[in-house]
């Protein structure tokens, strides 16, 4: 059970790397639906939640079900409608935001040791890949120039956060206040910058968050 | 059942119905007038069979299973509630009148669902026995007003207003959470009934920090300025709800948190007449200098909270000098003109209303001539003004009288309470003087004379939606002008749970009611006995009338009439350093001039002082700052990064 908790991390901070480096939008889409469906799954598969009633499983069905399927495909929709492929021009080259990474992942380990948390054992590894998530979440939305880049590098954010939820609860617990809260700012997050995304497409004829500059006092 | 709780929430749902029906515009007013009316009146009535057992009203909630919000009566509540219970329903009743065009009516409709959230959250306020109950309503108040002031948003000075009112409220609130943030510093409680075992050095922040946030509400001078901007911006039925009601509120508050501290230091009372004299004779002032109708009419809120705050002022002083005459007057002389004042100030703005509707015109120097056009408003108006300016046989002479026998009673000490109690004496006289003058003016060139406009020429009254209101709020002034006995009485009935008052002579205060309303009777007799006397000598003579201001001209035009401007200038000039008058210069340069202008406006020092001390400066100052926003949204995010970073850093150091 153990080895496969770490193959699910080493997944999803292959995931992470995968999306800095790469330039098609359309392949970003389906990784954020691979993080997606990974992130959803690990709790079903740690420990200290094998004992779960049938409520919870449900839960988590339907977490993969959104976070796999639905909000990849709403944003896979969106990019259909302003048919764009590339991201053009990042602020940081895909090298350097690969380099970054692994910079963010060491960074992330020594955090992690740092932060003196009473972890369940065996989750030492499992926050270190949240917060990687977290700054690679960040990063992304910092380097890149499109709308639709930065709402996937919210969406890693968010998965982030939700990571270390399910790191840090210890008990399987029956109230997911936090699970139904991030995914609640992630649909309305994205269904908002779906709307924007077309609104700016059709005003601007681009997504470029340069153009964005304009709409301060 | 709770009968109160019953009340309020027929209010909502009377308030509730005008957005489903908005679509018929006419069965919406009467759905709402009809509902809010029957939800006021089974207030009122839960609130009589309340006083008698208060207790027996309270109830407490859990809310969210952390926070109990927790609201009880007692006697100072129950007397706040009247004018709640009393005038909105008549203001609900004139907003049939005021509210005429059709194609407004989703507007309206919100509008009356703020008016009844308004009044549920006023009812509120005065039941609230924990910091959160009271926090909760009383924001909930100030941000149902504030979208009643918006009501025009359409317009940039509506929407000015509205930004200043609510800065003010805020403001306000962020103090008065202050002060409770302080007291619950001190003993871990949200309860009001707590807050008594407090140290004394704490009690005179508390009270200060509440007085300043509570005080903006009231529109005490310095922090009225929103009043003079929201008051003409909100519809009239409006003002008349935030002018006669909500500013009381703050009085209530002030009042409340002084009972509540038992505090007897007299430096509270002292600090608390020195503003109510101030905010009386400037208050005064500058409605003499305006010349909008209903921003005359805010000014002159600012004079009568200044009179209720000067009542309030010596009964501090009373209780910390342990003088239960002083004490009982001075505080029954506030809670009494808090009840008139809510009900001529009111009359005036629904009157001044009628007449905005009426006209379109809401400067005083352009009407003229309204009292033959509008006699029922115009009657109805003089008797509001009559009762403002404190003159028997009205109602304001009442509670001004309780004032002053309170101020007679300073008399009789040394140094520093004696000076205060002279010159409050003397600006309470000051302040009728100038208010009769100020209301002279409104009367004389607003109803009396010509008609300046065509408009004006052609106004007549409204419906008996618009003469009902006014006419029950004049009887009632001059009614407890008349019979004063039974409302003194009640004004201590309203202090009858703050146990030092509790200790004056009940004998002497009827006595001194029945005396009063003696008075009261014989000047009306005599007043009426010189009228027939009047039109008996002169039923023989000739008469002859001619048009006013006429002035012997053949043909006399209404521009030469006197304008307010000139009546009142005199008296602005012998107040220079306060009233700031300023007026364009007119220079005559060649043989034949052109047209010239001229113009001429009194400044409100406050304002002034505020605009130039403080907003100017902060505006600068955030203005270097500007740079911060750029619009890149990827600098933004790395804004974020950086304050996590720092509070990281904060965490591992």
């Amino acid at each position: 059970m153990k080895n496969m908790n770490d193959i699910l991390l080493v997944v999803i901070l292959l995931s992470v790397l995968l999306s800095l480096a790469s330039n098609s939008l359309g392949t970003l889409v389906k990784i954020m639906a691979v993080q997606g469906v990974m992130v959803s799954l690990l709790p079903l598969l740690l420990e200290h939640h094998s004992s779960m009633g049938s409520g919870g499983l449900i839960f988590f069905q339907v977490m993969i079900l959104i976070k796999g399927v639905l909000i990849p495909g709403l944003l896979y929709i969106a990019l259909k409608r302003i048919s764009i492929r590339r991201e053009i021009e990042p602020i940081v080259g895909y090298h350097a935001s690969l380099f970054a990474g692994l910079i963010i992942i060491l960074l992330s380990v020594f955090i992690t040791d740092k932060l003196h948390l009473s972890m369940p054992s065996g989750h030492e590894l499992l926050l270190m890949t949240a917060i990687t998530t977290i700054s690679a979440g960040f990063f992304l939305m910092m380097s890149r120039r499109k709308a639709i880049t930065q709402v996937i590098g919210y969406l890693m954010l968010e998965n982030g956060i939700y990571l270390i939820g399910t790191a840090l609860t210890k008990h399987s617990h029956t109230v997911y206040v936090v699970e139904f809260g991030v995914l609640l700012d992630l649909l309305v997050g994205v269904m908002v910058m779906g709307i924007i995304l077309h609104n700016i497409n059709h005003a601007f004829d681009d997504i470029d968050t340069d153009l964005l500059n304009r709409l301060k006092d | 059942m709770n009968f109160f709780l019953l009340s309020l929430a027929i209010i909502v749902v009377g308030g509730t119905i005008p957005l489903l029906t908005f679509r018929h515009f006419v069965l919406t007013k009467c759905i709402y007038v009809s509902v809010t009316a029957v939800g006021c009146i089974s207030g009122l009535s839960a609130l009589l069979s309340a006083a008698s057992s208060p207790e027996s009203l309270a109830w407490s909630w859990a809310w969210q299973h952390v926070f109990t919000l927790s609201f009880s009566f007692d006697s100072l509540s129950l007397f706040f509630l009247l004018p709640v219970f009393l005038i909105c329903p008549l203001a609900a009743m004139y907003s049939f009148f005021y509210f005429e065009r059709a194609e407004n009516s989703l507007k309206t409709a919100v509008s009356y669902f703020f008016t009844n959230i308004l009044i549920v959250s006023m009812a509120l306020v005065t039941a609230a026995s924990n910091m959160l109950a009271f926090a909760l309503v009383w924001e909930l108040m100030s941000i149902s007003s504030y979208f009643l002031v918006m009501y025009d948003y359409e317009k940039v000075e509506t929407r000015t207003a509205g930004y200043l009112y609510f800065l003010f409220a805020q403001g306000g609130a962020l103090l008065i959470f202050a002060a409770f943030g302080v007291i619950f510093s001190h003993n871990g409680s949200f309860d009001f009934s707590r807050v008594v075992g407090i140290p004394d050095s704490a009690k005179l922040v508390v009270f200060f920090l509440a007085f300043l946030g509570f005080g903006s509400k009231a529109g005490v001078f310095p922090l009225h300025i929103w009043l003079p901007h929201a008051h003409p911006a909100a519809p009239s039925h409006i003002s008349a709800i935030m002018s006669g009601v909500m500013i009381k509120m703050g009085i209530y508050g002030i009042l409340r948190m002084y009972f509540m501290l038992g505090a007897t230091d007299i430096r509270l009372g002292q600090t608390v007449l020195i503003l109510g004299m101030i905010s009386g004779l400037l208050g005064v002032l500058y409605a003499l200098g305006k010349r909008n109708i209903k921003r005359m009419l805010a000014y002159s809120s600012v004079e009568n909270i200044g009179i209720i705050l000067m009542g309030a002022g010596f009964g501090m002083i009373g209780i910390a000098k342990g003088n239960s005459l002083m004490a009982g007057f001075g505080f029954a002389g506030c809670l009494l003109h808090v009840l008139n004042h809510s009900i001529f100030k009111s009359l005036l703005f629904l009157g001044a209303g009628a007449v905005i509707r009426k006209t379109g015109i809401s400067r005083v120097d352009l009407l003229g001539g309204l009292m033959k056009r509008m006699p029922i408003t115009g009657k109805t108006f003089l008797a509001g003004s009559l009762s403002i300016s404190g003159l028997p046989p009205f109602s304001g002479f009442v509670s001004e009288f309780l004032i002053y026998f309170a101020a007679f009673q300073g008399l009789k000490y040394n140094h520093i309470n004696l000076l205060l109690s002279i010159i409050a004496i003397i600006s309470l006289a000051a302040i009728g003087g100038l208010a009769t003058f100020c209301f002279t003016k409104v009367v004389g060139i607003v109803f009396l004379g010509e008609p300046r406009t065509e408009k004006v020429r052609l106004a007549t009254d409204g419906g008996w939606t618009l003469t009902v209101p006014l006419s029950l709020l004049a009887i009632a002034c001059l009614g407890i002008g008349i019979f004063p006995a039974p409302f003194i009485t009640l004004a201590f009935s309203g202090l009858a749970d703050v146990s030092f008052v509790s200790q004056v002579d009940p004998q002497l205060v009827q006595t001194i009611g029945t005396n009063l309303g003696f008075a009261s009777r014989l000047f009306l007799i005599i007043i009426f006995a010189v009228i027939l006397l009047r039109k008996a000598l002169y039923r023989r003579k000739e008469n002859t009338a001619g048009p006013t201001w006429g002035c012997g001209f053949t043909r006399p035009t209404t521009r030469i009439q006197y304008t307010g401007a000139s009546f009142s200038r005199s008296v602005i000039d012998f107040f220079r350093p306060f009233a700031l008058s300023r007026e364009t210069e007119v220079r005559l340069k060649k043989i034949f001039p052109e047209r010239t202008r001229y113009a001429s406006w009194v400044e409100d020092v406050a304002e002034v002082g505020m605009r130039q001390g403080l907003a100017l400066p902060l505006l600068s100052l955030l203005g270097k700052f500007r740079w911060i926003q750029h619009g890149n949204v990827q600098l933004y995010i790395g804004y974020i990064i950086v304050a996590i970073l720092i509070l990281l850093l904060i965490l591992f150091i």
